[in-house]
């Protein structure tokens, strides 16, 4: 089950998330992305190494250009420039750096063990799931993507329902007839637009084409002396975090489980609780280790959060969990309730590939730290024409060659430039679009079996509570974009 | 009551999705007006600025010409040429033609498209765009597309 040519892939998984994760404006989601054309070549196992490394790099990588020049080098790292950087200036940058790769190593071990402890849990109860409670499930998933948006509710929804409208393109599996599908393109979008040009398009080609605009213009000013002075690293620095350590990583874990969450809002409210319960609050953000812990120990948090309700629920917790369903699917293995039950060794090998993972993390930033942070020098210029090269070889052979889903990814890279602009939240429109032909698939059979009546939705116990957190969840969404307009007012 | 009637059923849920993106679509309108009417301002406004202040405009839809124009000769030329030319026509792009910059984007360009070119195509066998540049080698087993 694991060899070393597993452990090998891992590592390259790890190292290439973390040049990714690293370069300021690239994400683990675009590294996982543009990396799953590899996979193609994989049998599941090798490509979940590769994959889970990717992730787990990615997630990782971002701590280096947070701490060194205060910016995030993904969306979860955020908080970690808020100690990260006055540590750096003060010449403790090595010390910051190690104490979040340090961070990030416990974060995504203790989400690992949540991982391991409540998938088949989950799954076990969503196995007692029919067609009513899996509707409401996704709807469940579509209202918690609204609920943090955070005063962009409606917005969010909104992204998530056009999202679901542009998955049911194509033909309806039922009865093999086309809807939204214009005549010339019947044969190309028999099954709809493909996830994977989708998916890149929104999230990578989008990306190249703001940063275009922005004109590619990127000096980062060396900080060679803001490495090596000053106190050096010892694990004393993490005395007295231990309850920290242990919150934020439940918390990181908590808010990958939340579908399309993603890392910025487990990292924010993570460095926000460290401060409610923080002995000395008036010293978080001005370089001490406390913000730094709290902060990378939930984005790691995350990566194994996000796996709960894609493996038992066949929901993505994130997007870069989302490119992992297509990775699945490429392979031909359904993630779902079943999941567990009839991939027993393909679930063995997730939890030893995470743990594989983070170790290979560690390893390959602790130690070359200084090697490392020159990453962040990489210019990014010169790193787009390769990414869109490999993109169009993924879109490209989604579906053993064809040339319509390069102009796919291109139309939704342009889409997605859009979106940014007129601020419709990517993520749920992925989300939506992910969860589209279930969501349809359910809902027909569901009134199907009840001749068309509307009261099954309200009939079994399980369907009342998830419609209760249905509400819940709204209510929520609702008071919390009152709260946040207020601030903004 | 919803009624599954066979032969229409595909217009169901697409139709109910349209309705609530609909309905979504004017809630979202109303609350911003009226957001802007209680702020002072009046309901519908003038739609702000859609580029970016100093924005980059040969970058940007150069970005979109040099994309379509290489996605239309692919199939024409074929994968490993067309990268390399196209490559190198974006490396030119973001990074300018200072005589050390286009070295650096030559090198790239076809360092690049070679080493993937032949680890998806050839290593992973993977069916790439193949047109007028394709070299096949039967008797090794091998395409260089």
């Amino acid at each position: 089950m694991i060899g070393i040519p597993h452990i090998l892939i891992a590592a390259l998984g790890v190292v290439a998330g973390i040049v990714f994760g690293a370069i300021p404006g690239m994400t683990a989601t675009m590294a996982v992305a543009v990396f799953l054309p590899m996979t193609y070549a994989y049998d599941l196992n090798m490509a979940l190494y590769l994959l889970l490394g990717l992730y787990v790099g990615g997630i990782s990588g971002g701590l280096v250009p947070a701490i060194l020049i205060n910016i995030p080098g993904t969306p979860s790292s955020i908080t970690t420039t808020f100690d990260g950087y006055p540590l750096a200036k003060r010449g403790e940058g090595e010390r910051a750096l190690k104490i979040g790769i340090l961070s990030s190593l416990i974060g995504g071990l203790i989400s690992l063990v949540c991982l391991w402890l409540f998938t088949p849990l989950l799954s076990a109860a969503a196995l007692k799931f029919s067609a009513v409670e899996k509707f409401l499930i996704i709807l469940f998933a579509l209202t918690v993507i609204a609920a943090l948006s955070k005063g962009q509710m409606l917005r969010g929804i909104f992204a998530g329902f056009v999202g679901v409208l542009t998955s049911l393109a194509g033909m309806f599996s039922v009865n093999n007839a086309y809807r939204m599908v214009p005549k010339m393109f019947k044969a190309k979008m028999q099954d709809g637009f493909q996830l994977l040009p989708v998916l890149i398009g929104l999230f990578a080609i989008a990306q190249i084409f703001e940063e275009a605009e922005e004109g590619m213009r990127f000096k980062i000013e060396k900080v060679d002396n803001e490495m090596g002075q000053g106190t050096s690293f010892s694990l004393k620095d993490f005395k007295g975090q231990g309850v920290n350590l242990v919150r934020s990583s439940l918390i990181g874990t908590f808010m990958g489980v939340l579908p399309g969450v993603g890392g910025s809002a487990a990292s924010i409210l993570a460095y926000a609780q460290a401060k409610n319960f923080s002995k000395h609050p008036e010293l978080l953000g001005t370089g001490v280790a406390e913000g730094l812990v709290a902060s990378e120990a939930s984005n790691n948090g995350l990566t194994g959060g996000a796996l709960i309700p894609l493996l038992s629920l066949g929901i993505p917790g994130d997007s870069t969990t989302a490119v992992l369903i297509s990775a699945f699917m490429l392979q031909g293995v359904q993630v779902g309730p079943l999941f567990i039950t009839q991939n027993p060794e393909t679930w063995n090998t997730i939890l030893l590939a995470l743990l594989v993972s983070n170790i290979a993390m560690f390893i390959c930033m602790f130690y070359p730290i200084k090697w490392i942070s020159k990453i962040i020098y990489i210019p990014r210029q010169r790193m787009y024409p390769i990414i869109i090269m490999i993109c169009i070889v993924g879109a490209y052979a989604t579906k053993n060659g064809r040339i319509f889903d390069v102009w796919a990814l291109l139309i939704f890279g342009v889409i997605g430039y859009i979106f940014g602009k007129i601020k419709i939240p990517a993520s749920c429109y992925l989300i939506g679009f992910i969860l589209g032909k279930d969501l349809e698939n359910y809902f027909i059979q569901a009134i199907s079996a009840s001749n068309g009546s509307l009261g099954v939705f309200f009939k079994r116990p399980i369907g009342l509570f998830i419609w209760l957190l249905i509400i819940v969840s709204v209510a929520y969404a609702i008071y919390d974009d009152r709260k946040s307009k207020k601030k903004t007012a | 009551m919803i009624q599954v009637v066979y032969s229409t059923q595909h217009w169901i849920v697409p139709r109910i999705v349209m309705a609530i993106i609909a309905i979504l679509l004017i809630a979202i309108i109303v609350t911003e007006g009226t957001a802007r009417v209680k702020a002072g301002g009046s309901f519908f406004v003038k739609p702000g600025r859609f580029f970016i202040e100093g924005c980059d405009h040969i970058k940007l839809w150069g970005t979109l010409v040099l994309f379509i124009a290489y996605i239309f000769c692919l199939d024409i030329i074929g994968f490993t040429v067309t990268s390399i030319i196209f490559v190198f026509l974006f490396n030119v792009l973001y990074a300018g033609t200072e005589k050390k910059s286009l070295i650096l984007s030559v090198v790239l360009a076809v360092v690049s498209s070679v080493v993937i070119s032949v680890l998806f195509g050839v290593v992973f066998n993977i069916t790439l765009p193949d047109g007028i540049c394709t070299m096949a080698f039967p008797s090794f087993g091998f395409t260089i597309y």
